[in-house]
């Protein structure tokens, strides 16, 4: 597979009053042609900086990018043509209705005029499209600003928080449009925070923490990475608990007791598990490996998991050592 | 081209700045009609008028010393016989002319026509040019834009060009139909005497004046508003120059006893500019009321370059800012 985007020890230090505060630290990213690929990192971490980075809006203080092929910053002019983005929230001139918000960006960037009403049509805003940009609720310019990224048509699709603001209707359009996009061979790379749905849409994820990269890979990869290994195992009658979870322990088998059903880790085939209690005379209800969902492991990796009682500073996140 | 072309729709689509060149337009006519309503055509009738109202004058002033004269010899001791303070009146007193209507004469008044119509529409230049980018910087669409077109110097650079093409645009057909209206008001209600070439020469060249300041304003504008990405900037910057530029430096000269105060005050320039020179004068050297007052002259190319020196460098500093600055919101 041929990588659309390649970033190598990106990094960037903004001043700020409280001195130097380092966004970027050697981030490393890798976007193969054809992905739908989650950027995921937790406030602050460096994700929005990576994508103006990128987009030549901020000059990074050093590392390697290559969009296309192409070394960036030097020959973004080439390929910003073939490069659709949305960063942060959609922003756009009030006093513009929709249409004339695409039309002025068609002749700006040298795109036929055609495209408006497509783009228009692609993202549900067809009826809207003579209305001020400034009447639309946030969903409505979130589908604006995704529009003005496909007018492009783009080899590369860059979309930051694209379902902010999106009903649910919205949110699984918007994912369905994404499908279709990544179908017709446009890759995609796509920032949120709502997991769930990177875990859906996303063949691949990279997430960072205050930045550096933590995780990279297949989602399947990563969770299994991450998977604990345990399985749930409940028994017919929970009083009989306590002897099983003796019974697994003189085995050698890790066990915790919960209120009605044992945590078992440690076990390469849950069958093992039955077969040893049946033994006993104790038969089990449930069997159920307990896999890791991507929150679970967004949090774990990036150490934003809350924690009772305690309140969490936007900076208090994973920092990985550097390789 | 594209990026040009982009740039002058977007200038026709901003609703500030149409209703910015509706309310000039405005204005302008609102001048025009009250001139037009306030001066009439020197003819036989009004001039006839005239001259009846001053011998009617005259008879009234005629017969009140008449009357005066009358009591001064029945009572000669009255107090304002006794100071003489009354005379005969005589007939070269009331002069026709005196009872004139306003009568506008091109060729004496139309430039001081000229100079409202380009300190107005510079004013207003200055407000367009801060909000074409300022409100570009404020609402995103610049970040945007830019995410179309990443060479910022060339986004920039067009931008400016196409404020400045489309006032040029501006001026020179408001310029046309104000003279128009200008020429139309003197040939019905005033004259056109004495517009020889040269006389429309020099008028051009005014106009020319103004088209010059009306587009530094635009580029100033601009300029500001660029290096703080805010409209608010360039106007926060021009209200700054108007409260303590000059009303605080005119006190500050006038204390320390400048010579020749009036040299560092922009209005001066702005007078020197539009109207080719202007006399200042250094009321400090003056010792005694016999003394002459000092003079020096402020030429419209001192005052010119000051101005273009002041454009370039708000400019530059703002190109310099647009290539060095991360956008970061």
């Amino acid at each position: 597979m041929t990588s659309v985007l390649e970033i190598n020890g990106l990094r960037k230090t903004y001043r700020a009053r409280g001195g130097p505060r380092r966004a970027l630290d050697g981030f490393d990213m890798q976007v193969e042609a054809g992905q739908v690929h989650g950027f995921l990192g937790p406030n602050g971490s460096g994700k929005t900086t990576t994508l103006r980075t990128l987009l030549g809006l901020i000059r990074a203080d050093g590392g390697r990018m290559r969009v296309l092929g192409e070394e960036l910053p030097k020959a973004l002019p080439k390929v910003v043509g073939q490069v659709g983005a949305i960063v942060e929230s959609p922003q756009f001139f009030g006093s513009f209705t929709a249409r004339d918000t695409l039309s002025l960006l068609c002749d700006a960037g040298n795109v036929p005029q055609a495209r408006v009403d497509w783009a228009l049509e692609l993202v549900g805003l067809n009826e809207r499209a003579k209305d001020r940009v400034k009447t639309y609720s946030l969903g409505m310019k979130q589908r604006l600003a995704v529009a003005s990224a496909l007018l492009k048509q783009p080899r590369l699709l860059i979309l930051d928080e694209p379902a902010n603001g999106l009903d649910p209707g919205g949110i699984r359009e918007m994912r369905e449009m994404m499908q279709r996009l990544s179908e017709g061979g446009m890759t995609v790379v796509l920032s949120s925070h709502i997991l769930s749905e990177i875990q859906i849409i996303c063949d691949n994820v990279t997430i960072i923490s205050l930045g550096r990269r933590v995780a990279a890979g297949p989602v399947s990869e990563v969770l299994a990475a991450h998977s604990t290994g345990q399985v749930k195992v409940g028994l017919e009658s929970v009083a009989d608990l306590p002897t099983a979870a003796q019974l697994l322990l003189n085995a050698g088998i890790s066990v915790q007791q919960q209120q009605d059903h044992l945590m078992v880790s440690g076990v390469d085939k849950p069958a093992a598990i039955s077969r040893l209690l049946a033994e006993r005379g104790l038969f089990v209800s449930e069997l159920t490996p307990v896999g890791a969902d991507l929150e679970s492991v967004f949090l774990e990796l990036t150490g934003t998991m809350p924690v009772p009682g305690q309140h969490r500073s936007v900076d208090d996140s994973v920092k990985v050592a550097q390789a | 081209m594209s990026l040009m072309r982009a740039e002058r729709r977007r200038f026709l689509k901003r609703r500030m700045i149409i209703w910015t060149l509706v309310i000039f337009v405005g204005l302008l006519a609102t001048i025009g009609t009250i001139v037009f309503f306030t001066t009439e055509k020197v003819t036989p009738e009004v001039r006839a008028a005239a001259q009846a109202q001053a011998d009617r004058m005259y008879n009234q002033q005629m017969q009140e010393f008449q009357r005066m004269r009358a009591r001064c010899e029945q009572s000669p001791s009255d107090e304002i016989c006794q100071q003489g303070r009354f005379e005969e009146p005589q007939r070269e007193w009331f002069p026709a002319e005196s009872f004139m209507p306003a009568t506008f004469n091109f060729r004496n008044d139309s430039e001081d026509f000229v100079v409202t119509w380009a300190i107005l529409l510079a004013m207003f230049a200055f407000i367009i040019g801060a909000s074409f980018v300022g409100a570009e910087w404020r609402s995103g669409a610049m970040m945007n834009l830019l995410t179309w077109r990443p060479k910022r110097m060339q986004v920039l650079g067009t931008k400016l060009m196409a404020l400045l093409g489309s006032l040029t645009v501006f001026s020179v057909l408001s310029f046309g139909l104000w003279t128009a209206a200008m020429v139309g008001i003197a040939s019905t209600h005033g004259t056109m005497e004495r517009m020889t070439n040269g006389a429309w020469q020099s008028y051009g060249l005014t106009g020319l004046r103004g088209l010059g300041m009306i587009l530094a304003f635009a580029a100033l504008g601009f300029g500001l508003a660029s290096i703080g990405r805010h409209i608010g900037l360039a106007l926060g910057m021009a209200l700054g120059v108007i409260i303590l530029g000059q009303f605080g430096l005119m006190a500050v000269l006038f204390m320390a006893r400048v010579p020749y105060p009036e040299i560092y005050l922009i209005p001066s320039h702005l007078q020197a500019w539009m109207e080719k020179r202007v006399v200042i004068q250094d009321p400090f050297a003056v010792v005694s009321p016999m003394d002459e007052v000092p003079t020096r002259i402020l030429s419209f190319g001192d005052s010119g370059s000051i101005g273009l020196g002041v454009v370039a460098v708000v400019l530059a500093v703002a190109f310099y800012t647009m290539r060095r600055r991360d956008i970061a919101n």
